[in-house]
């Protein structure tokens, strides 16, 4: 079954482009990524599926309802932590999370508790004495304090520390192995490709394509920075999964895909200064894989 | 029930300070009554000299000063004016804080629908209103019975007292309507304060105007208290409009934030 269910979804403010014919499904117990460039129009899909917008044409179900329609229903199953999360200033922690409670039936009090613990939050504090990482863990909390079935997170991550997100992380799959559908929108691919089994990239508010996560890491691509002491050999990287080679004075970049340990080989016997291997964008990424994909 | 009551309590400290001030504002004026009750005769001599449409466009044309509803009614007209500014105040802020405050992501994902939280939010403003009317009414009876020396007529004074309720109940609305129409307010002081002075100062004109139509502009001329301390009753036609205007910006109000998209953060 699909909790999720987007047809032909279209925005448009005035005459902007929010999102074009977005379609794609979301099934039930699934951790779905959603990824693409900032302003791509993650946000505005899931606004939509909130019904914080009303959409221009198309149309979204939930849970097979129609998320417009009968939008109080179905949010009575959802739990949203948006990118950047304000609460009411003057209001105490706990206040804001037994307000947020009391909008559901049967909800279990003492979960509050249970993650605040889990995420060391202080619940007797001042909303407006709490950090911006704080402020965040308040949104993840009153997010999930209602058991939702389904759960769509919008970019969640920014502002928690390494080790919040890791413990993010675990709740997020206990809440999925208890049953919960994630959406989860991201602009970060290593974060998406750590947690979900299936993904959708969107680009210019159109989807470009949805598919398995496992597909995705054969394009598992490193970005390279190589710092040289003397001459640059460019031909000694001339091998199977090297792109995008540039030089700039004495340093190296380039994007690699394929086995790692070849490159390790390949790298020993480097005069180097520096070397940094990182996550290319996702931009980077977009440019690149798609762009060889389309052609035949 | 949950957001009326986080509506009060979040609206409680303002609402304080507006009491205490109305009442100030009433006190301040009621309280030089006795020290120039006797001098009053004089001044009203002084007014009558002056041109009618002097006299008219200050509102002291038909004053009798020296009388304790006469002065509680000059009096009055400030209270009305600032208390058709906090009322405006709070049915601009009442959903516009939601966007404003960026809690909008929070409130509106919640499983109610748009109308419950909207007629959730008039219902707290109401009663704030109807509070701050208790206060007023309390206030000035106090403040007039200790004062007068004669007796006064209790149902010109209520007619009087309860205009406030009437028009803070139409500043209201209307801020409520114009609260869904602008598509995000940053401010709302000055759009009510802007909007009440117009109101008023329209007011002003029409009491040396006297023109019918201008009349219907205002809804300071609805509650005219020259005009009713004359027929002793709101004025019908008046009071109708009253109605049908509460009702059409309060069913819009309702009709347009459904619709309305709440801007990303």
């Amino acid at each position: 079954m699909n909790v999720i269910e987007i047809n032909q979804l279209t925005k448009y403010y005035g005459k902007h482009r929010g999102i074009e014919n977005v379609s794609f499904s979301v099934e039930e117990g699934e951790i779905f990524g959603f990824i693409g460039p900032n302003g791509a129009g993650k946000s505005t899909t899931i606004r939509a599926l909130l019904s914080l917008i009303h959409p221009t044409s198309g149309s979204a179900t939930i849970f097979g309802k129609d998320c417009i329609k009968y939008g109080n229903e179905i949010r009575r199953d959802i739990g949203y932590l948006p990118s950047e999360v304000f609460y009411y200033e003057h209001m105490k922690v706990r206040e804001v999370l037994n307000y947020s409670a009391s909008f559901y039936d049967n909800v279990d009090y003492t979960r509050i508790q249970s993650l605040a613990e889990v995420m060391d939050l202080d619940l007797n504090k001042r909303i407006d004495d709490l950090s911006y990482g704080n402020k965040k863990k308040v949104g993840i909390i009153q997010g999930l304090l209602h058991e939702p079935r389904l759960i769509i997170l919008d970019e969640p991550t920014g502002g928690l520390d390494p080790l919040m997100q890791q413990k993010f992380f675990e709740l997020i799959r206990m809440e999925n192995q208890k049953g919960a559908t994630v959406l989860f929108s991201s602009h970060i691919l290593s974060e998406v490709q750590k947690l979900c089994s299936r993904v959708a990239i969107i680009k210019d508010g159109t989807i470009v394509r949805v598919e398995n996560i496992r597909d995705m890491q054969k394009h598992n691509y490193k970005k390279f920075t190589l710092d040289y002491r003397g001459v640059i050999d460019v031909h000694h990287f001339n091998l199977e999964g090297v792109t995008n080679l540039t030089v700039d004075e004495s340093t190296l970049h380039f994007l690699f895909k394929g086995d790692i340990n070849r490159m390790v080989e390949r790298l020993q016997g480097q005069n180097l200064i520096n070397l940094l291997v990182e996550e290319p964008s996702l931009e980077e990424i977009f440019m690149h894989y798609y762009q060889k994909e389309d052609q035949p | 029930m949950n957001i009326l009551k986080q509506e009060l309590r979040m609206g409680r400290k303002t609402l304080i300070i507006w009491c205490l001030s109305l009442v100030g504002v009433l006190s301040l004026f009621m309280l030089l009554y006795p020290s120039i009750a006797s001098q009053l005769e004089d001044f009203q001599k002084v007014f009558e000299s002056f041109p009618i449409e002097f006299q008219q466009a200050f509102g002291v044309a038909d004053l009798e000063l020296a009388s304790i509803l006469s002065f509680y009614q000059f009096a009055l007209m400030y209270v009305l004016l600032a208390g058709a500014i906090q009322a405006m105040n709070m049915g601009v802020s009442v959903i516009s804080a939601e966007v404003r405050e960026k809690t909008g992501d929070f409130l509106f994902v919640k499983p109610v629908s748009r109308n419950r939280v909207v007629s959730m939010k008039i219902l707290a403003v109401l009663i704030q209103i109807l509070i701050t009317n208790a206060v007023v009414f309390t206030a000035s009876l106090i403040m007039v019975t200790l004062l007068s020396t004669d007796s006064y007529d209790v149902e010109l004074f209520t007619l009087f007292t309860l205009s406030l309720l009437f028009i803070q109940i139409f500043f209201a609305s209307l801020g409520l309507f114009v609260s869904v129409f602008l598509r995000r307010i940053r401010t709302v002081l000055p759009i009510s304060m802007g909007v009440v002075f117009i109101f008023y100062i329209i007011h002003l004109l029409n009491e040396t105007l006297k023109d019918e139509k201008l009349g219907l502009i205002s809804p300071f001329d609805y509650f005219n208290l020259s005009e009713i301390s004359k027929n002793m009753n709101y004025d019908s036609l008046n009071l109708l409009l009253w109605f049908v205007l509460v009702g059409v910006f309060i069913f819009l109000t309702f009709k347009l934030f459904a619709r309305k998209d709440l801007p990303s953060i």
